[in-house]
């Protein structure tokens, strides 16, 4: 634990600056704007938090090895590391060329169908997630290769944009061919800043939302699964599709899901009947994150701040704000929300949050739709993603690409793949004058 | 679109044959990993890049299993590793080119002198800063290590503990090579009378600059360097002459993928592949001369650097005595700080009230004179005990007289301050 707690010397070198804001909404533009960690909590749960932030940070290893607090990877797995799809806890990206490997992204898999408690059904051979890589000995499952052909769409003023659709081809599968039938979901690793602040809105205030009375055709609802830690179906609000009940269940979903450690929620390695050499694979130690490990993760995350809106006094971004109002979009990426009461974690309690998100499922229509239900998501649902943040993302993360599989090259991109429910809202903004589109642009730019 | 999906999976679902696969073993995070992998990869997409991950301790063993765990190459900062894998005929022969690839920066050999590893970048050691605390205080930026030892800088410290965190032995090794055993020592004691220490698992360094704890933190370059590259408001001093880390790459003997190892391995050292380690969340010192040319605004070049303090610290040289040097460090300091604090506070009291010279000098003795002599830290056998991992009983007896001694040293210092405080 040594050498990770000394890589980790430096990283919070500038928690200085997080010193001069208030709440968990912070005034900072740095490349570290999506890493800082609210202060002002007892010793004991900052020392969590950090040592939290070590096991994110952290490239776990195979066994044996002589630091136990991260034994386990594999033995099938996509990365080592949480921050290999969520770099500085910011967004992954898609690979451009066949020839890239998914190193900030991964494939759901199922097959038609609904499980016992309703959510979706593993390929036999493969589980639910193509994992890439194994352990030495352990075959990967395969690769996943991305290519893209172009749609060109025109807009008021004479721009036209090349939007570009993925295909998919499945290579290298070392577990046999998968079922014609296979339903599949490229994800990229969304940024994972502000989710406490997402978990304490209350569940009432969600199904106010979706009752609620839209606009622009635009419906939304919930996405109700299963909480395997209340043994009951709940509102679903985490994951892509809102197919996840808390943030330390998707926390734990994902370590097992991407790096193969499993956990008190997860207590058996992801290897399936078909996977003799994975089954064969003796753990050090099961299970491999535990409870205490795994609460540390949660309340790093739970404690990460959320970076403040800029440029509020820029016209032009007033402007854009407005546009982004009048056409609808605000309707689905709510801007504000309050915090219930969280005894969980009570500085998240009762705290008024931007994140631009409603938390509801929305049809997005043909363009955008991944064919895969995910318990009442459809295959055209996805849950609207927050934009809080989106404007740092370039910056930070060293790329534009966004929606949930990295499809869109910039913003502009990214508002054109909306449909379904967003139809109105997307036409809308085909046809604003260059200079409202501009300004919505740049409204965007500065969240 | 669904069955838009269900057919292009049906269409395209196929076996091939595998891509070309190397298998890099590291200590190397993934911020700094991930970026080799995705240049490596447009480079030679013909190959498959697959890291594995082990803390530089753990590699030896890993390392050390049949087939050498799958592994074709080694890449991290544990010259020990690379040492004692190599006394065990772990490697092959590195064929790379070596055009632009210098052997030595001074005194740091950049290259194995058999050809089984070559250095594939380096970290200085220096001094982390927090311009506005020193502003604060009224402090100057310090250049050398002589200069934290001034009592001025009392307080404003934060000292690594070197049996704790894991780049902190070299640098205290480079203290007491540059100044002599028995000054580097004395260098040493003067500074953790200024200091705070920081061990692993508690407060990091960087959470006592941030917060303003503490002013000056002594330290490895690249966790501040990319600190400020991604925004934070620190700055970096070079202690001059500057001492170094230097990372290496090998290629296993057993590997069954020498062609795609010797390809990442000629990458890493290639004139792209150096120039990866100026980005801001990696911030390591290339060792290719040439390609300082395209160095970032600031950026430290040890080459240029050493025309006019050339480097005099060789970790080959220093490696059998760190853990010599840790014990030490503990029995000296690390189990008395807060004594030792102390009794500096009082020296230095009387010496400024004009104590007596002769007193004073005793006194500065008893609590800067290492335990053992310049000489007998060349004892292979001390030295051997000392470096073994998780350490044994004799080890742990030595190092509990070495702190019995001290613990008398640092009483009869007291009982001399006590006499020189009586009227």
């Amino acid at each position: 634990m040594r050498t990770l707690a000394v890589a980790l010397l430096f990283l919070g070198a500038i928690e200085a600056v997080a010193a001069d804001a208030s709440g968990f909404e912070i005034a900072d533009a740095s490349r570290e704007a999506f890493s800082r960690l609210y202060n002002d909590v007892t010793p004991a749960m900052r020392e969590q938090g950090l040592r939290g932030r070590g096991l994110f940070r952290a490239s776990w290893v195979i066994p044996p090895a002589a630091d136990s607090a991260i034994v386990g990877l594999g033995p099938l797995y996509n990365q080592l590391s949480c921050l290999s799809c969520h770099p500085k806890n910011g967004r992954g990206q898609a690979p451009d060329t066949p020839e890239q490997a998914m190193r900030s992204m991964l494939v759901r898999l199922s097959v038609p169908g609904k499980g016992s408690r309703g959510g979706p059904l593993p390929v036999p051979a493969y589980g639910d997630q193509l994992n890439e890589q194994g352990i030495p000995g352990v075959p990967g499952e395969g690769r996943v290769a991305v290519s893209y052909s172009e749609i060109e769409v025109n807009l008021a003023g004479g721009e036209s944009v090349k939007l570009r659709e993925p295909h998919y081809r499945f290579v290298d599968l070392h577990y046999g061919p998968l079922p014609t039938d296979v339903l599949f979901s490229p994800r990229v690793g969304p940024p994972v800043f502000g989710m406490g602040l997402l978990e304490a809105v209350d569940e009432q205030t969600l199904i106010d939302l979706a009752a609620k009375a839209k606009p622009f055709g635009i419906k939304g609802r919930l996405n109700r699964v299963w909480d395997a830690e209340k043994r009951a179906t709940v509102v679903g609000r985490f994951g892509l599709k809102a197919n996840v009940a808390t943030l330390k269940q998707q926390i734990a979903g994902a370590f097992i899901g991407d790096m193969g450690i499993t956990s008190p929620l997860h207590p058996q390695e992801n290897c399936t009947a078909a996977q003799a050499a994975c089954r064969q694979v003796a753990s050090l130690q099961q299970p491999e994150l535990n409870s205490e490990r795994l609460e540390s993760v949660l309340t790093y995350l739970r404690l990460l701040q959320v970076p403040a809106r800029r440029h509020r006094d820029d016209p032009v971004v007033q402007t854009g704000e407005k546009i982004f109002a009048e056409i609808g979009c605000a309707v689905c990426h709510v801007p504000t929300l309050t915090t219930g009461d969280f005894p969980q974690m009570p500085v998240l309690s009762a705290q008024t949050i931007h994140p631009y998100s409603d938390l509801l499922l929305h049809d997005m229509g043909e363009g955008l739709a991944d064919g895969r239900p995910d318990y009442a998501a459809g295959g055209r649902d996805w849950r609207t993603p927050p934009l809080w943040g989106i404007g740092l993302v370039e910056a930070i993360n060293e790329h534009s690409q966004f929606l949930h599989d990295g499809r869109a090259r910039n913003l502009t991109e990214a508002v054109l793949w909306h449909d379904g429910e967003a139809t109105t809202s997307r036409q809308a903004f085909i046809d604003l004058p260059p200079a409202k589109r501009e300004a919505l642009l740049a409204f965007l730019r500065a969240l | 679109m669904r069955l838009a999906y269900v057919l292009i999976v049906a269409l395209w679902s196929v076996f091939v044959e595998a891509k070309e696969s190397v298998t890099v073993l590291t200590a190397y995070p993934e911020e700094v990993v991930s970026h080799f992998e995705t240049a490596f990869e447009q480079t030679h997409p013909e190959i498959d890049v697959q890291i594995l991950w082990r803390m530089p301790n753990d590699a030896l063993p890993y390392l050390s299993q049949p087939e050498q765990g799958g592994v074709d190459v080694y890449w991290s900062a544990s010259l020990r590793t690379f040492q004692a894998l190599k006394e065990q005929g772990a490697w092959r022969k590195l064929d790379v080119t070596d055009q632009g690839l210098p052997t030595h920066l001074g005194a740091l050999p950049l290259a194995d002198r058999d050809g089984f590893y070559r250095t594939t970048e380096m970290a200085g050691y220096g001094f982390a800063l927090n311009p506005a605390y020193l502003k604060k205080h009224q402090l100057p930026v310090p250049t050398d290590w002589k200069a934290l030892a001034d009592q001025r800088y009392q307080g404003h410290l934060a000292l690594p503990v070197p049996s704790k965190v894991g780049f902190a032995p070299m640098m205290i090794d480079s203290v007491l090579q540059q100044y002599g055993w028995d000054q580097g020592w004395a260098l040493l004691a003067e500074i953790v009378a200024n200091a705070k220490p920081v061990e692993a698992g508690s407060t990091f360094v960087s959470d006592m600059l941030g917060s303003g704890e503490r002013g000056i933190a002594p330290t490895i370059d690249f966790f501040t360097a990319s600190a400020i590259a991604n925004g934070a408001p620190l700055q970096f001093s070079y202690a001059q002459p500057v001492a170094y880390s230097p990372a290496h790459i090998a290629i296993t003997q057993a590997s069954k993928h020498s062609d795609a190892a010797k390809q990442f391995v000629a990458f890493v050292l290639s004139e792209a592949g150096q120039k990866l380690l100026f980005h801001a969340d990696i911030r390591k010192l290339p060792v290719r001369p040439d390609v300082y040319g395209a160095k970032p605004a600031d950026y430290f070049d040890p080459f240029a650097a050493s025309l006019a303090h050339p480097v005099v610290y060789d970790p080959e040289t220093a490696l059998p005595r760190l853990g010599l040097n840790n014990a030490l460090f503990d029995a000296m300091f690390t189990e008395h700080w807060s004594r030792v604090q102390a009794l500096f506070e009082r020296l230095r009291q009387w010496e400024t009230r004009g104590g007596d010279v002769g007193k004073a000098h005793m006194v500065r003795a008893l609590l800067t004179t290492a335990p053992i002599s310049a000489e007998q830290v060349h004892d292979q056998n001390l030295q051997v005990l000392f470096a073994k991992r998780g350490g044994d009983a004799s080890m742990e007896a030595k190092g509990r007289q070495w702190s019995e001694a001290m613990h008398q040293r640092y009483d009869e210092a007291e009982q001399l301050l006590n006499a020189a405080a009586q009227p």
